[in-house]
């Protein structure tokens, strides 16, 4: 019997044009009311009036945190997969396959517990009276106390423990769909174990790596708790800066501003990583 | 066989409970083309990988012009090997995938291109240096993997079933570039493959594998007409296996099928060893004779067609024949000009 009515092209249209019409206004509008929020409406609108806020940004001292928050995520994203790329390697390939599963859960364990709490994890174990102290001191009365919380120690531990969950859920992926036989011939061609490493499980797993380092880098740039927690009172990130404005100098438009143009940076660098070729090619074979 | 070139000695490998390799010994001589075929399952893989050094034995040696090498990383040895699934690097080029053992080698980027050239064109693939493995077809997938097996110029080539995956007519004619290409260099080639026809085809010997063991080794004629094991006879040979219960041993050098006597070649020095009994292919006629049968299937294969023919008051025989001209059904008679005995795979190891 021939249904009546719209053709099954259109009934696929219809059904996701409402999940991703609330999808899109979901991410769009928020944007629209950070920019909004960010310029002064004057009935005579004047270019640098209106900006005024975007020029206190472009203060040195707001600059340079800015630019360190960037470079941090990137930084610690290179972290996240320096450490990722052996890890995941040997549960892909050398783990006993009725084990993996466990391994994979115990490794993202992380993930399953409260943000805030990870971090006061980092604060018992480093602190002066940590657990990391204690154990100097048990070694030797002279090896404590170390100053290990609140520096920048502290802080690359508590952010590559914290995202290192997520690169290596995407690694993991790209690690298992890579071909021992790859390796096998590579190395039957000579390559030396360091060869294997660049020449066939990098190009081969770079799409995983590449998904991972999307969803961490702009997340460690913008953190707020781990920076408050872990970090040391001079060592202030973007966000930190940001809820500053909010909730203490109440300065909404400021606020705004600078969440924008964080916003803007962070998407430049997307931008620019993803229209180099090379990404962009793996990225599609993702 | 001239000079040993590379030899397994007494091979041992298991996986878990599974024995892979059961003390295999294989000798193979400069510039032999030599094919190891068996059922799945039976090692033929394993001992490629133990000789290419992909998998160290738990027992046995592997050594080259004398040498022990059976510790010898896979970089360091005098072979490469294509395998079955090819593993091209999809990521690299043709040209790069060809010459990319010669990189990790340390030769020069110039030497490196006129190496290149020299193999793309001897398996036919010039021009194509620039394209990535995903855009081939599969035979030429397959020349590209041959092209940068042979780029290291390996004194052994080993070949794990690499036409297994192309329809008939590509497979043949790939077979017959294979075997050009490998009497144009020279080089050894050790062939894996489960294909007894490919084997026939190529090999100046062929191994027969079963169960980790080498159960026979020799040239493809002796090994498909006067097979000695029963298991070569099963899995090469054409003709008929008979079990003794099937026939009447009346003496050292005669038997007798269906009352009928039909002289023994080829006689085992020691009787005890016999298990079976072999009918080769050529050695039963259809024309006329003493015995009759009735054929009761009729395959027809292009240029045979193998008839299975049930005798009057004796057993089963498969015949293959270019022209039979008789319908299933019909009663024939037979002759047998010869049988042969056959022994136990493990005595003849």
């Amino acid at each position: 019997m021939q249904v009546r009515g719209f053709g099954p092209r259109t009934r696929a249209v219809v059904l996701a044009a409402a999940p991703a019409t609330i999808a899109v206004t979901l991410g769009i509008v928020p944007v629209v009311v950070l920019v909004t929020e960010s310029v002064v409406w004057a009935a005579t609108p004047e270019l640098s009036g209106m900006f005024a806020a975007y020029s206190r940004v472009g203060e040195s001292v707001y600059l340079g945190i800015l630019g360190r928050s960037v470079v941090l995520g990137m930084v610690l994203t290179a972290g996240c997969l320096v450490v990722a790329y052996p890890v995941t390697y040997w549960l892909a390939h050398h783990c006993p396959p009725h084990r993996r599963v466990l391994v994979l859960v115990l490794l993202t364990l992380p993930l399953w517990l409260n943000y805030v709490v990870l971090n006061y994890v980092w604060v018992w174990i480093l602190a002066r009276g940590g657990l990391v102290n204690h154990l100097l001191g048990a070694i030797h009365p002279s090896l404590s106390p170390v100053r290990l919380l609140y520096t920048d120690l502290s802080l690359t531990v508590g952010f590559i423990y914290i995202y290192l969950p997520y690169v290596i859920l995407t690694l993991y992926v790209a690690m298992e769909r890579l071909d021992d036989a790859y390796l096998a011939a590579a190395a039957d061609l000579g390559a030396s174990r360091m060869r294997l490493v660049t020449d066939v499980i990098v190009p081969q797993t770079a799409a995983g790596a590449a998904a991972g380092a999307l969803i961490v880098y702009a997340r460690i740039a913008g953190a707020f708790a781990t920076p408050e927690i872990l970090g040391g009172p001079r060592q202030q990130l973007i966000a930190q800066l940001i809820t500053d404005a909010y909730l203490e100098v109440l300065d909404l438009r400021f606020a705004a501003a600078l969440a924008f143009s964080f916003l803007a940076v962070v998407t430049f660098v997307l931008v620019v990583g993803l229209t180099s070729r090379q990404l962009r090619r793996e990225v599609r074979r993702w | 066989m001239g000079r040993r070139l590379l030899e397994a000695e007494r091979l041992t490998r298991r996986y878990g409970d599974t024995l892979a390799l059961g003390g295999l010994s294989l000798s193979l001589a400069a510039g032999e083309f030599v094919a190891l075929v068996g059922p799945s399952g039976c090692g033929k893989t394993t001992t490629l990988r133990v000789l290419a050094g992909l998998e160290r034995p738990d027992a046995g040696r592997v050594l080259h012009e004398g040498v022990d090498i059976t510790t010898t990383s896979p970089q360091q040895r005098p072979t490469n090997i294509v395998f079955q699934d090819l593993a091209l690097f999809p990521h690299l080029s043709v040209a790069q995938n060809v010459g990319y053992g010669p990189r990790r080698r340390g030769m020069r980027r110039a030497d490196r291109r006129a190496r290149i050239g020299q193999l793309l064109e001897l398996v036919g693939l010039d021009g194509f240096e620039n394209r990535r493995p995903a855009s081939l077809s599969g035979g030429q997938r397959q020349r590209v993997a041959l092209a940068r097996a042979l780029a290291n110029e390996p004194a052994v080539l080993l070949l794990d079933e690499p036409l297994s995956s192309l329809d008939r007519t590509r497979r043949r004619g790939l077979q017959l570039e294979l075997k050009r290409i490998q009497r144009e260099l020279g080089t050894t080639f050790l062939y894996v493959t489960h294909d007894q026809t490919a084997a026939l085809r190529m090999a100046d010997r062929i191994g027969v594998m079963h169960a980790g063991q080498l159960v026979e080794i020799g040239v493809p004629e002796q090994l498909y007409a006067r097979p000695r094991t029963a298991f070569t006879a099963g899995f090469l040979s054409d003709g008929t296996v008979l079990s003794p219960t099937a026939l009447e041993v009346t003496d050292e050098t005669s038997v007798s099928i269906a009352g009928v006597r039909v002289p023994c070649a080829d006689v085992a020095a020691d009787a005890a060893d016999v298990v079976a009994f072999h009918i080769p292919p050529d050695a039963i006629r259809l024309d006329a004779g003493p015995l009759r049968g009735t054929v009761t299937d009729r395959a027809y294969g292009g240029s045979t067609t193998r008839l299975t023919i049930s005798l009057d008051g004796g057993p089963e025989l498969t015949v293959q024949h270019p022209d039979p001209g008789v319908q299933q059904g019909a009663e024939v008679p037979i002759a047998i000009d010869t049988v042969r005995p056959l022994t136990a795979p493990e005595v003849s190891m």
